[in-house]
């Protein structure tokens, strides 16, 4: 008896490290994220020009060589600082815009098909099935070679693909839901299907989705990133994280804060992103389950 | 297979390198190598060219391996001299109809096959007969009637028309001679594979994007080469391909990225070497329709850029600013053509002239695989800003570039367009970029250049056709019909224990006489 009892109570000086974990993870979360959507949203005020200006005299310079560029230049002799500011808003851009189109057209995908169940249920968890059977690079890689690259269709190929994963969630939750006692009343009392579904069944099958969500967008941060690394992304004159890298390695070895810095940005908002991420997960659990 | 057996409890880094040394042992057994101590060269380059036969490729990639092991009836040196390679003299006969080549005696295959008339015809009538079709070579000799056979080492060619550049072409890569009963015996798939030729090395072991082993061949009629092995191993990306140079890994490496240069220059155990190439960069207009149709918008984005500005700050100076498509060894080179000079405030006025509004958006199509020109292309880009020109650059995956784009006259503006006149003759650029209906000149269809272009294809005389060649540049220029930019050097990165390495070049790279120091 004795035995048992210890093993169960969770020592108090555990719990209390647990909580300010989660504690520091919301902190440098919140902070890293706001800190990098600040930079962004204010690069236009602090630098008008768009890390577009080319200065070949002043090209490469070393982080605080030159005065105005406490980061130093690129190989066209740009400001890294500017270039970074400005290059956010293209992975901002694309990671929510992506990942928002995303959860909308899985989120009502999922709820018709898991609450309707039938024909319209298989068509759309067959089409998720070819979806996730298919390689996102190549599917992105093609649509680019046709058509050519831009922003809107990056958006575009990220939703195509990555709407199934909000599709199932949502679709597992409503096969659970749409059985329980509060559901079968709301049917008897004659409401509409759709009033169902969007003011009964929604709210509360919310919970995963704002987790997925979260770690959704600093997931296709990273996906631009690589595809403007591959060169598939935005245009070379576009300032980009991933675009930056790719400048940059030919120089890693005479020119490292090329790449340092917007590998540290990409990095940096990534993983704030995540924190928060987790921290929601930690603060949603508890009511999800 | 004894060898390997034999040394089984050896440790197992001795292992692998009897192993090696066993290999290569049976392979060199019949030139009778002692199998030990062979010295070894490294050698990177960036692409494969997938095949080995000579007239199945035009690539560069070709040119750096196939220069060791074929060789044709002239030979091109690295000076770009033409000089007796398996023919020992030539004579034109009957106005210039029959071309009468003496052959050289005593020269074998790597396979014991001798060199002879019968593999020089058999060599033509292959490049020119249903073979030489599936590639892209035939094309280039097709000015070649037949080859008749005289004697054993006597052959004739009877031309189809007068072809001024044809000595050239036969140093070229479709005219390697190759062995005839080898061919008909092993069959053409496993040629392609392991071809056999008259050159210095030869072919070991091939494996396909990996690795090319060549073996010093014992036989060879002109001295012996100095390095036992080659291995030529294929480094499609341009960081990696540096970082195995410096830190060893190989000992040459070819296609040396413009973004690499001051990094190997401030590397203490690597040499870049440098020479002048045929490759020219440049972009070109699409001067049928839209804004570019005007001949003063097109000289005015011509003097907008200031090309030695970007020539010495971000290609290290390794190349010339050009005024025409071709360098200064171009023949049909004229010197007397001005370069464009920077000028923008006249840049300005020829487009208020000619009614372009500043703020007018127009587009360059780029390859994104080039690095080097995407960076050009954007300092073009700011250059072009500051005249009111508002340029987009639009970078397309190479293939719908060379294939649709431009074939296709869908280009932007401005396209990207480097061209590797590996003739050093400028005919081979000009015909096919001016003359009209052919594949790389969607936009020019102009009466007098055909004319110019026809005229010195007709004859042999090298006044007649420098003046005509000369005129054509001329005239291009005069009408701007395109925006040179520059000739850039060769570059190769060489370790500093490399000697007796001298660069091509055309990328035809011969290992022959370089030594790797211990």
């Amino acid at each position: 008896m004795t035995a048992q009892t210890e093993i169960r109570t969770t020592p108090a000086w555990f719990s209390n490290a647990m909580a300010r974990c989660r504690n520091l993870e919301f902190v440098v979360g919140i902070t890293l994220t706001l800190l990098l959507v600040g930079l962004v949203l204010l690069a236009p005020v602090f630098f008008p020009d768009g890390g577009e200006s080319i200065n070949l005299m002043a090209r490469l310079a070393a982080p605080f060589a030159e005065p105005g560029h406490p980061l130093g230049t690129d190989a066209l002799g740009r400001d890294i600082l500017a270039r970074i500011a400005t290059g956010g808003k293209v992975s901002f851009v694309v990671g929510v815009y992506s990942s928002l189109g995303a959860v909308v057209l899985g989120t009502i995908l999922g709820l018709y098909a898991g609450y309707y169940r039938g024909v319209l249920d298989t068509i759309v968890m067959r089409f998720a099935d070819i979806q996730l059977a298919f390689p996102f690079i190549l599917f992105a890689m093609t649509v680019i070679a046709i058509y050519g690259p831009s922003l809107e269709r990056i958006i575009i190929v990220m939703i195509v693909t990555q709407w199934v994963q909000y599709a199932r969630i949502v679709r597992g939750s409503v096969l659970a839901l749409r059985e329980r006692t509060f559901i079968l009343a709301a049917k008897s009392y004659g409401q509409s299907s759709a009033k169902i579904i969007f003011s009964h069944i929604l709210p509360n099958a919310m919970g995963p989705l704002i987790i997925l969500l979260t770690l959704n967008i600093a997931n296709n941060i990273l996906l631009e990133s690589s595809l403007t690394f591959l060169g598939l992304g935005v245009d070379p004159q576009t300032p980009s994280w991933g675009g930056m890298l790719a400048e940059g390695r030919n120089y890693v070895q005479t020119a490292w804060w090329i790449t340092l810095f917007p590998g540290l940005a990409i990095m940096l908002t990534v993983l704030g992103l995540n924190l928060l991420g987790d921290w929601l997960r930690d603060q949603l659990g508890k009511s999800v389950q | 297979m004894k060898l390997i057996t034999s040394t089984l409890s050896c440790s197992r880094q001795g292992f692998v390198k009897t192993v090696k040394t066993g290999l290569l042992a049976t392979v060199l057994a019949f030139s009778g190598v002692q199998a030990y101590a062979l010295s070894e060269l490294n050698v990177a380059q960036g692409s494969d060219p997938q095949n080995l036969d000579p007239i199945d490729t035009f690539r560069l990639s070709w040119g750096s391996i196939g220069s060791n092991i074929f060789e044709g009836l002239i030979q091109r040196g690295e000076d770009l001299q033409l000089v007796p390679g398996l023919a020992t003299a030539w004579e034109f006969l009957d106005d210039n109809s029959r071309i009468r080549f003496t052959l050289r005696e005593g020269v074998s295959f790597h396979n014991g096959e001798p060199f002879n008339a019968a593999a020089v015809k058999y060599t033509f009538d292959r490049l020119l007969g249903e073979q030489g079709q599936k590639g892209p070579q035939r094309s280039n000799y097709t000015s070649i009637g037949s080859v008749e056979v005289i004697d054993d080492y006597t052959v004739e060619f009877h031309m189809n028309q007068v072809d001024p550049v044809l000595i050239t072409k036969l140093a070229g890569y479709g005219a390697m001679i190759v062995p005839p009963k080898y061919i008909e015996e092993v069959g053409e798939e496993a040629f392609d594979r392991k071809p056999v030729g008259t050159g210095p090395y030869q072919v070991v072991s091939y494996e396909p994007s990996v690795e090319l082993k060549l073996a010093r061949f014992e036989g060879y009629w002109n001295g012996t080469a100095k390095t036992e092995l080659v291995n030529i191993r294929f480094i499609s990306e341009p960081a990696t391909r540096m970082a195995e140079l410096m830190s060893g890994g190989v000992d040459i490496s070819l296609n040396v990225p413009n973004t690499s240069v001051e990094t190997l220059k401030k590397n203490k155990s690597v040499d870049l070497v440098t020479v002048g190439g045929p490759t020219v960069n440049m972009m070109r207009f699409k001067a049928n329709s839209g804004i570019t149709a005007d001949a003063r918008v097109r000289e005015a984005m011509n003097i907008a850029i200031d090309r030695d500005a970007i020539l010495n700050a971000l290609l290290g100076g390794l190349g010339e600013s050009i005024a025409t498509a071709q360098g200064e060894l171009s023949f049909g080179n004229d010197a007397s053509i001005k370069k464009y000079p920077y000028d923008p405030a006249r840049a300005k006025a020829l487009l208020k002239e000619a009614g372009v509004a500043p703020g007018t958006d127009i587009t360059l199509d780029i390859y994104n695989s080039d690095e080097t020109f995407r960076e050009i292309s954007q300092v073009v880009s700011s250059y072009l800003g500051m005249v009111g020109l508002n340029l987009k650059i639009r970078a397309n995956e190479t293939n719908i570039m060379a294939s649709d784009l431009i074939p296709n006259g869908k280009t932007g503006e401005l396209f990207q367009f480097g061209w590797g006149g590996w003739t050093f003759d400028f005919d081979n650029t000009a015909y096919l970029l001016y003359h009209s209906g052919e594949r790389f000149n969607p936009y020019i269809n102009d009466a007098k250049l055909d004319e110019l272009l026809e005229q010195q294809r007709a004859t042999y005389d090298r006044d007649v056709r420098e003046q005509a060649l000369q005129q054509v540049a001329g005239y291009i220029r005069e009408q701007s019909l395109e925006l040179p930019l520059f000739n850039l050097a060769t570059m190769y990165g060489v370790s500093k224990k490399v000697s007796g390495f001298v660069p091509a070049p055309d990328d035809r790279v011969r290992y022959m006489n370089v030594v790797v120091a211990e």
